[in-house]
């Protein structure tokens, strides 16, 4: 399975390298997304910083949309999908293989999101521990469970609207622990310290392993049906 | 129409008319499983 | 292309008079509900007539969040795991997300119109009010995915697995909107319970309302999986009538009867 895994997610993000969706559309999207609210919120930095945790992690939810609809789109030209299910790589490690590209591609979206955030918003980093485990948690989260969401949506013509009515609702409680697991981290509401993060930070670590579990005993069974 | 007027209403009101619809797609299914089923009969 | 199934069966008797008592049982059971509650029952202390929502608010909530939708998540469950698939699970699972939809609609709305007089508040987002709607939601995507054409065994699997991760979704959800007010400092801890204290012919009606609505969601739901099952073979027969007519046109005649199992033969039954 973990071969597979390296295999799946190799191969997913090569073609990220050479393609460079993600990179040239996705991330300046997210990018955008903060500047727009910027507009909305501003021109007072305080409403701004008050509100840049939750903005950081709408943005990521968004853009985690785009990226796993990336993902599968990878596999839908020329019956591709159908290669990849009769090619005997084991489900579980194309769900970890393509949830793993799919994180990768995040996390360096994320990076670039929290250096906007600091840049415009003005918001000070008072734990980097807490930024990096909460980012990488949520993120993984996010990837499996919209992974497995985006298996289901595949190969559907409705995929498109269908993914994001599906998917959303159930990426909440990381919206949720995200936003307050980083409003500690940044120092932001009342009696915030630096500890207070750590609750919602174990939340974002559940969910994860949750689904990441759920994705690789589902797969398999989710592939055959098309 | 004060507050509890309005909620037995709705709910009793909602509730009858979703099986008044269950109730008559099902007769017309009957109706059209019997007209299958009628020419095949022994 | 499979072979013609036979025909769906009507009821057996017995299954009719089950589901036919039930349905009175349940208009029964409502009936006095309404008028015990409506009527009979006194005013509460302190939350006076308004109280008379409970027995109607907390049965629907009951219904629609550990009845429905535990149906739901148990059938789909029983679905995708092969040693007891069987296509009465995947329709019963779907069966009970509509009706739970209904249901589930209606938490929200009686709860929002109790919750209007008594706090003053349309909505808030509490853990039960959050969750709730997030179900809705979830519900509706299931219904979503069930109307996206295909052949019926992946259609199946979809609506499983979206009802199998909304099972596992919902609790967390719950759970981080709890910690969330718990854990927030400083906030006033909005108390969301609408529960009186209930006594003497309160509860008794208060029980009333919970089986009455309990009857009422299971002959819904038989009336529902009957209305499944035969849509169904109705769309079945119909691909079947179709074909047959194309068939028919190619080679210029029309032997036997559409239905029968000869769509590929060409012989009379």
């Amino acid at each position: 399975m973990w071969r597979d895994t390296v295999l799946v997610a190799g191969k997913d993000l090569r073609i990220e390298v050479r393609s460079r969706v993600v990179m040239h559309q996705v991330v300046p999207v997210a990018v955008l997304v903060l500047v727009l609210f910027a507009f909305a919120l501003g021109p007072d930095r305080a409403p701004m910083i008050q509100a840049a945790p939750g903005l950081f992690w709408v943005a990521v939810l968004f853009a985690s949309v785009l990226a796993v609809q990336r993902s599968f789109a990878l596999e839908a030209p020329d019956g591709a999908r159908d290669g990849l299910r009769l090619s005997g790589l084991d489900p579980a490690g194309i769900f970890l293989g393509k949830t793993a590209a799919v994180t990768v591609q995040m996390v360096i979206l994320e990076v670039v999101l929290t250096a906007g955030v600091v840049v415009l918003y003005g918001s000070h980093i008072r734990s980097y521990p807490s930024i990096i485990v909460a980012g990488l948690a949520g993120t993984a989260g996010l990837a499996a469970a919209g992974t497995l969401y985006g298996a289901l949506a595949a190969g559907l013509r409705v995929r498109e609207t269908l993914l994001p009515f599906l998917f959303l609702p159930i990426a909440a409680p990381v919206l949720l622990a995200g936003t307050r697991a980083w409003q500690a981290a940044l120092g932001i509401g009342a009696g915030n310290t630096g500890s207070a993060g750590d609750p919602w930070i174990r939340l974002l670590l559940v969910f994860a392993a949750v689904y990441l579990a759920l994705g690789v005993v589902i797969y398999g069974p989710l592939q055959e049906a098309s | 129409m004060n507050y509890i007027d309005a909620g037995y209403a709705i709910a009793f009101g909602v509730l009858a008319a979703y099986a008044a619809v269950l109730w008559r797609r099902r007769q017309r299914l009957e109706r059209a499983a019997s007209r299958s089923r009628g020419p095949q009969a022994p | 292309m499979s072979p013609t199934e036979p025909a769906v069966a009507p009821w057996s008797p017995a299954t009719t008079w089950v589901v036919r008592s039930l349905g009175i049982a349940a208009a029964a059971a409502l009936a006095a509900t309404i008028w015990l509650g409506l009527w009979v029952t006194p005013p509460d202390e302190v939350q006076h007539n308004l109280v008379r929502l409970v027995y109607v608010h907390p049965p629907i909530a009951w219904v629609a969040l550990y009845l429905a939708f535990g149906v739901a998540a148990v059938s789909s469950v029983l679905w995708l795991w092969p040693r007891t698939r069987s296509r009465f699970w995947d329709r019963l699972a779907a069966s009970a997300v509509e009706v739970g939809v209904v249901f589930t609609a209606l938490t929200l709305i009686t709860g929002s119109i109790w919750g209007r007089p008594t706090w003053g508040l349309w909505w808030t987002w509490d853990a039960r009010l959050t969750s709730t709607a997030l179900l809705l939601v979830l519900l509706l995507g299931y219904l979503a995915v069930r109307r996206v054409p295909g052949d019926p065994d992946s259609r199946a699997r979809r609506s499983a697995v979206v009802a199998l991760v909304a099972a596992v979704d919902v609790p967390i959800v719950h759970f981080s909107v709890d910690w969330w007010h718990t854990l927030h400092q400083g906030a006033t801890v909005l108390n969301a319970n609408l529960s009186p204290t209930i006594h003497g012919s309160m509860a008794w009606t208060l029980l009333l309302g919970f089986v009455a609505f309990t009857l009422l969601f299971a002959w819904m739901l038989a009336i529902r999986y009957r209305v499944e099952l035969l849509s169904e073979h109705l769309e079945d027969s119909e691909l079947d009538v179709a074909l047959h007519e194309r068939w028919a046109e190619g080679t210029g005649s029309l032997p036997g009867e559409p239905g029968t199992a000869l769509a590929h033969s060409g012989g009379p039954a």
